[in-house]
């Protein structure tokens, strides 16, 4: 076993133990009022994040266009993360 | 640079010489432009990092792009499906290059490891939190315990805990970012149909905290 594979072991040997901490359980709970049991996975929301992106700098309501999307960015943070990304190269470069 | 209309860059992309070159270094030009606004809100341009990512991402974008290009459906504009896939490329190697930096600096500076700052504030109620928060706090938890099975409850301490990007944790439980997304949500879902069951909401859980 090398060294990295040992500090893994031993890492998940320690999360085992390791109760849930209390903001791991709040931040859990707050986003249980967004899920529905529909559900769009990243794989989805990547595939149609240029067009609900686009949609939004023209002003249209993408949220209301394409809600489980909007629902699956509200919950994800890296899929969160892409779009606003997105969103600034779109609306920056349009600035331009 | 050439404007192109969407099938302008498809075809493009798809002829041979010179023609393909030509569209090739106007999307470089393109993507590399757009990407110090996608990483505004991570990376400083001063950062060393930042030329060497640029420069990285933009290469693996356009291969990926020539890669996929059958799968443009012309949903959007051309460029804004481009950007996307570039989006997606920087931040998942800006996540992995990040957490590898910090999981290293943790290994040179402690010979154990570390517990994570939060954790250990979070292991004895502050002096604000009631009777009843802590109750709650216990009874949310133990529901947590018994829902949640083992790959649920690894993804959530890899993900909330150790703060592992998503497809860096997606790769270690051998899995990838798609299914590791799905596995928390029906740990989501599995654990609002028990508290409905316990005749509570996460609302109402959460607001238990918020009394002052």
């Amino acid at each position: 076993m090398n060294i990295k594979d040992l500090i893994q072991s031993i890492r998940h040997r320690f999360q085992r133990e390791q109760e849930l901490p209390d903001e791991v359980v709040k931040g859990f709970l707050r986003v249980l009022d967004k899920v529905r049991k529909e559900e769009t996975t990243c794989n989805e929301v990547f595939a149609q994040l240029d067009e609900y992106v686009e949609k939004e700098v023209h002003g249209k309501d993408a949220a209301h266009l394409m809600p489980l999307l909007r629902e699956h960015l509200d919950i994800c943070s890296h899929c969160c993360d892409e779009y606003e990304a997105l969103l600034d190269v779109l609306e920056e470069t349009a600035k331009e | 640079m050439t404007n192109r209309s969407n099938e302008s860059w498809l075809s493009d992309l798809r002829a041979d010489g010179v023609v393909r070159e030509e569209a090739l270094t106007d999307l470089r030009e393109i993507v590399a432009h757009g990407l110090p606004y996608a990483l505004s809100r991570w990376l400083s341009p001063d950062s060393a990092l930042f030329a060497p990512l640029v420069d990285e991402v933009t290469q693996e974008t356009l291969l990926r792009v020539l890669d996929q290009l059958d799968t443009f459906e012309g949903r959007s504009m051309f460029t804004t499906w481009v950007h996307k896939i570039a989006v997606r490329i920087a931040l998942t190697e800006l996540r992995r290059k990040r957490w590898q930096d910090s999981s290293l600096d943790e290994i040179v500076d402690n010979e154990e490891l570390p517990v994570p700052a939060r954790i250990i504030a979070d292991r004895q109620p502050g002096p604000a939190e009631t009777v009843e928060q802590a109750d709650m706090m216990a009874r949310v938890r133990r529901i947590l315990e018994q829902e949640l099975t083992p790959k649920q409850r690894e993804a959530l301490m890899l993900l909330s805990i150790q703060d592992v990007p998503l497809e860096e944790a997606a790769k270690r439980m051998k899995t990838n970012r798609n299914a590791l997304y799905k596995l928390l949500h029906d740990a989501r879902l599995r654990l609002k149909r028990r508290l409905t069951n316990e005749g509570l909401t996460a609302q109402e859980v959460l607001s238990a905290f918020e009394k002052k």
